[in-house]
């Protein structure tokens, strides 16, 4: 209940009872005032007006119908990844395929095995080639071949000590010790990740529905356009038959 | 019978989440335009909305009834709308529906409303829109609260956290605001008009 005399500064009485949230009293005061002084009396009639028209803005008429889904009434969501064909082959079977990429690449190479004197020596094709020997010289070809066997094997056992060394060094570091801390992180990121996909999902949801909508309603404009454009085809056509039928009936002179 | 806010509360706190979707049945669309008056863009209007309805659902245990589930409601869209105006540190663009046919919005008006009215009136709207952009935060705020959602001046100032007279100024200031700019764009009120 207002208890002084209402005056033109005083805004905030003005507001209440713009708004109509006054006591009968003072609106009585106020009004009183309003008969008296024009420039209140303009100014309360100029916002009402501003009030009128602000009615007038009304935000687009989208579709929106949000609905919450508990999450234990989805499918358990299934991470499927494509899996990777080195992984279904066994050891060995790696093993030998690298000896037999090795081999090949040997071959194409073409490396040159030799032992004497001085020891073994491995050569290939792209270094200078060996003075060949001379022709003097008896070679014995089934003695170069078990070199070059011992040589192979050889090769083979230290490749095999290589890649199992790698592979083991390949699994410490794959496998770094994971405490609670750091499970829980990743559980938060794949839950974030998830939460992200299901906002994003639902979004273009709502912009294909709407979509949808749009292009119905101009479906239907371009329908209704057409049956326009067929009633006057139509209509000349009716015309034209008629001007005939007139011509037609009219008696040759 | 419908059901009122009171009872699907508390029908969705004993986990009916069907009861909850009524009320965002109920509620989606003032959320939303609240949204879209205060930040004035429909995509993240459109996001506020969901995300207040989110929150609103993952606080329900914490609501104890104190407030209306509106006014709650009201309060939750409200942050969301102040953290987004902070987050995207600029004023909030007011966007007009761009492609409406005029001659289809009359149909839907009905044959009272002539086609002279309908332009008269979207422009209006766009002025404004453009009007409610002029002003701060708050007095936009208390604006829309008021005249398009008829909260009372002490429901403004529990979720604006100002006193009831502060309520009273940011309107009275608004008001003014938009009662300038109306007249610089030459507008006088189309209600006056068209009577």
């Amino acid at each position: 209940m207002m208890s002084h005399k209402f005056t033109c500064d005083d805004k905030q009485t003005l507001i209440s009872y713009l708004y109509g949230e006054i006591d009968h009293e003072t609106r009585q005061m106020v009004e009183a005032h309003l008969s008296a002084c024009e420039a209140c009396a303009a100014e309360v009639t100029a916002l009402g007006d501003v009030r009128a028209d602000i009615g007038l803005w009304v935000p687009p008429d989208v579709e929106l119908d949000f609905t919450i889904v508990k999450k234990s009434q989805l499918p358990a969501a299934t991470v499927l990844r494509p899996a990777r064909w080195w992984n279904t082959v066994p050891a060995w079977g790696q093993a030998a395929a690298a000896i037999l990429v090795l081999a090949a690449g040997a071959a194409i190479a073409n490396v040159q095995v030799t032992s004497g004197p001085e020891g073994f020596s491995v050569s290939t094709g792209w270094m200078t080639p060996r003075a060949a020997p001379a022709l003097s010289e008896p070679v014995d070809g089934q003695a170069v071949d078990r070199r070059i066997e011992r040589a192979l094997v050889s090769l083979e056992q230290q490749l095999r000590t290589e890649i199992r060394s790698t592979r083991e060094e390949q699994k410490r570091v794959a496998t770094p010790p994971a405490d609670d801390a750091t499970i829980r992180r990743v559980q938060q990121l794949i839950a974030d990740s998830e939460q992200r996909h299901e906002r994003a999902l639902a979004m273009r949801f709502v912009e294909f529905t709407r979509d949808m909508n749009m292009q119905r309603r101009a479906d239907l404009m371009n329908i209704g356009r057409g049956m326009v454009s067929y009633d006057e085809q139509l209509q000349r056509q009716r015309q034209t038959i008629n001007s005939l039928i007139r011509v037609s009936a009219t008696p040759q002179q | 019978m419908v059901a009122t806010d009171e009872e699907l509360v508390a029908r969705s706190m004993d986990g009916d989440v069907d009861s909850f979707n009524q009320l965002v049945l109920r509620w989606e669309r003032p959320i939303y335009a609240l949204a879209y008056r205060v930040i004035g863009r429909d995509e993240d209007a459109r996001d506020v909305a969901q995300e207040t309805f989110l929150r609103a659902f993952r606080a329900l245990p914490g609501f104890k009834g104190q407030a209306k589930f509106s006014s709650w409601l009201y309060r939750i869209a409200l942050n969301l709308c102040r953290d987004w105006i902070r987050r995207k540190k600029r004023t909030p663009l007011v966007e007009m529906p761009e492609g409406v046919d005029v001659a289809e919005l009359a149909s839907e008006q009905g044959p009272v409303e002539s086609i002279e009215d309908l332009v008269a009136r979207q422009e209006m709207s766009r002025i404004v829109a453009e009007g409610m952009k002029l002003l701060p935060d708050e007095q936009r705020t208390a604006i829309v609260l008021k005249e398009y959602h008829g909260l009372t001046f002490q429901e403004i100032a529990d979720l604006q956290g100002c006193p009831l007279s502060t309520v009273k100024t940011r309107l009275y200031q608004g008001l003014t605001v938009l009662r300038r700019h109306l007249e610089s764009r030459g507008m006088t009120s189309y209600e006056s008009d068209k009577g």
